[in-house]
């Protein structure tokens, strides 16, 4: 039902699955168990993947929920241009990223969940959505309008109550001429 | 300062009280099962194996088993709403711990992701050592088949192992998709993971019972770190010739050390299924009871289209009861079979009338869609309460307790001064007007005609 943006999922599931493949990289590395240059590979792919998720997209429609701190992350992110504008990249990214993981116990973790979310990357690039960077929008000035800086006064020029009551009787006596003009 | 304090107690205390003692709860079981697999007797050779590893796993494993049980009973909605409407919880305090439900849901859940990863690393720990520590004086305590095999191997050919990594697998994808950006963007993927409940707790019941962690059955003839008796024989032998007391305290030593038999080693009883199995057992039963509530027909007597994108729905259930401030779940098989999209009651039956009402602002594709079949093609209509008799689609009704919304209302003698406190009382709280109307009408005995302004924030009634 509806329109799901499947690349929002695909972000938090990327950013999860980096956390976890650094974290496992971290451990392979100070285990210093057997294939710990994968999981030296592992730390390194995983801050990749932490840096280059962490800013939001734009969402299609709705309201957009920004991190902490992304802006600079989306400068840098968006001075990528079309690599990271496309999701089919993205998606091939992770995938060719999480394969070495796979060959180290503490980093397997790390390359499945990368895995996955490559997968849905590929989804979200099946449906055609792209990475649109969330920027400040530069306020337009307001404009604002001569009678506000000057604010009237004197009240509104109202003859006495029983000149403005009306008397069907006498249409032509009862109109009156404003004695200031009123302004648009 | 005393009434703050005072204040603060009466509001939170009670939800930070539960929060302590599930915090206490989960650290003493923690640390009691950590210093069972430490020092307890029976796990002593299985300790010399695998190291701290050991420790970590069960005692996150036990705190794991106390969340995953715990997680489902504040999603058991109507077995609260029950609670909340007993005069057994009928003080303020003990309804606003129960609307909290949901909060609890999400701390039992980020306490099993959290546990979870304390576990899975331990574990992983644990497979390394299971292949390179590998016993040859017990072969019964193996889960290698020899030594130096390869860990991976040992994952993906053991129970536990599979049915592990799939469970990181289903919690990986239930919690990603529960993110708030996601909750608010895409309901739907965080609805359908999240129904990936079942197979997690169904792999859960199987991760269990692989039985590679064994106990030790027979401590009391085989100690741990006795001697065995052919080795006891050699040593006595050789053994220097000792004064008449010393000789005896040395063979009473000799005794208690040597060992009557071999240490036998049994998996454990699956403890998951007794923490898991009964919460279980409720939520789907209650499922299922929601289940075939919501199939009882119902009926929709008229809808109102009024200004704002609103309409307004009224329906007829057989035997439905509601209190104002209370939401319904509305599913209609025509637009999508699996979505129930709630929405505050604005009127409820009475004695007088048995209809209720929802006012529907059609804001996404459900809500268009909805009302593109009870109202199509009203672009050239005019703007007026329109009530035709058609075919309307069949909607089933869920009633969705727990969120009772806590109005007060200054009484006053004359009618226009109770509106008027409501409607200041509305824009210092923000509070929609949805459940305070149904209240209102409740009150007054009158069906007050809300016109949709109202609902996107014009305040006019």
């Amino acid at each position: 039902m509806g329109k799901i943006e499947w690349a929002m999922w695909a972000n938090e599931q990327a950013l999860a699955a980096g956390f976890i493949y650094l974290t496992g990289g971290i451990v392979g590395v100070a285990g210093q168990f057997s294939g710990w240059k994968f999981a030296a590979f592992g730390i390194a792919a995983g801050v990749f993947v932490c840096l280059l998720e962490y800013p939001r997209s734009k969402r299609i429609k709705g309201t957009n929920f920004e991190r902490t701190g992304q802006y600079c992350f989306t400068v840098c992110v968006k001075a990528f241009g079309p690599l990271t504008r496309n999701y089919y990249v993205r998606a091939f990214l992770h995938a060719v990223l999480c394969i070495p993981g796979g060959f180290m116990l503490a980093t397997v973790l790390g390359c499945v969940c990368l895995g996955i979310a490559s997968l849905i990357y590929l989804s979200a690039a099946i449906h055609g959505e792209h990475w649109e960077p969330i920027l400040p929008e530069a306020e337009p000035t307001k404009h604002v309008s001569q009678s506000i800086k000057q604010p009237p006064q004197n009240p509104p020029p109202r003859p006495p109550a029983d000149m403005r009551r009306k008397r069907l009787d006498d249409l032509e006596a009862a109109a009156y001429v404003n004695p200031i003009p009123v302004r648009e | 300062m005393g009434l703050s304090l005072r204040s603060w107690i009466a509001n939170e205390g009670g939800k930070h009280c539960i929060l302590i003692t599930w915090l206490s709860v989960s650290a003493w079981i923690f640390w009691r099962t950590f210093i069972l697999y430490c020092s307890g007797a029976e796990y002593h050779y299985l300790h010399k194996m695998l190291g701290l590893g050991l420790c970590i796993s069960r005692a996150s494993a036990t705190v794991l088993n106390l969340n995953c049980s715990l997680v489902l009973l504040p999603m058991c909605r109507s077995i609260l709403t029950v609670l909340r409407g007993t005069r057994q919880v009928s003080s303020k305090k003990a309804r606003r711990l129960l609307d909290k439900s949901k909060t609890f849901h999400v701390t039992c859940g980020v306490a099993i992701c959290v546990f979870s990863v304390v576990h899975v690393g331990a574990h992983l720990v644990n497979v390394v050592s299971f292949s390179v520590r590998y016993s040859d004086e017990f072969p019964a305590l193996n889960v290698a088949h020899y030594r130096g095999q390869d860990p991976h191997l040992l994952i993906l050919t053991t129970v536990p192992g599979i049915t592990g990594v799939l469970l990181v697998l289903v919690l990986f994808l239930m919690f990603t998709a529960s993110s708030h950006s996601v909750r608010v963007g895409n309901y739907e993927i965080f609805w359908y993971t999240h129904n990936l409940f079942i197979l997690f707790y169904v792999v859960l019941l199987m991760h269990v019972v692989g039985g590679a962690l064994k106990y030790q059955t027979n401590v009391d003839a085989h100690p741990p770190g006795c001697i065995p008796a052919n080795q006891t024989r050699a040593h006595s032998d050789t053994w220097p010739n000792q004064e008449v007391d010393g000789e005896l305290v040395a063979e009473s030593r000799e005794m208690s050390l040597v060992c009557k038999e071999d240490a036998h080693f049994q998996p454990h009883f699956p403890q998951t299924w007794l923490w898991v199995l009964g919460p279980l057992c409720l939520y789907c039963g209650e499922r299922l009871y929601r289940y075939i509530r919501c199939n009882a027909s119902v009926t929709i007597v008229s809808v109102v289209r009024h200004p704002c994108d609103v309409i307004e729905v009224r329906m007829l259930k057989n035997s439905f009861k509601a209190r104002p401030g209370q939401y319904v779940l509305l599913n209609c098989p025509s637009v999508s079979s699996f979505e129930n999209h709630a929405f505050t009651l604005t009127s409820c039956p009475t004695e007088n009338k048995e209809t209720f009402g929802i006012h529907v602002r059609v804001v996404g594709d459900w809500t268009a869609c909805f009302s593109e079949l009870l109202l199509p093609d009203l672009e050239h209509s005019e703007i007026l309460p329109m009530t035709n008799q058609r075919r309307y689609p069949n909607c089933a009704v869920l009633p969705a307790p727990g969120c009772m919304w806590m109005v007060r209302l200054a009484v006053h003698q004359r009618k226009f001064s109770i509106m008027k406190s409501v409607c200041v009382w509305l824009a210092a709280s923000e509070l929609r007007l949805s459940p305070v109307s149904c209240m209102l009408s409740l009150m007054s005995g009158v069906v007050i005609n809300c016109r949709g302004c109202i609902l996107c924030g014009c305040a006019e009634s």
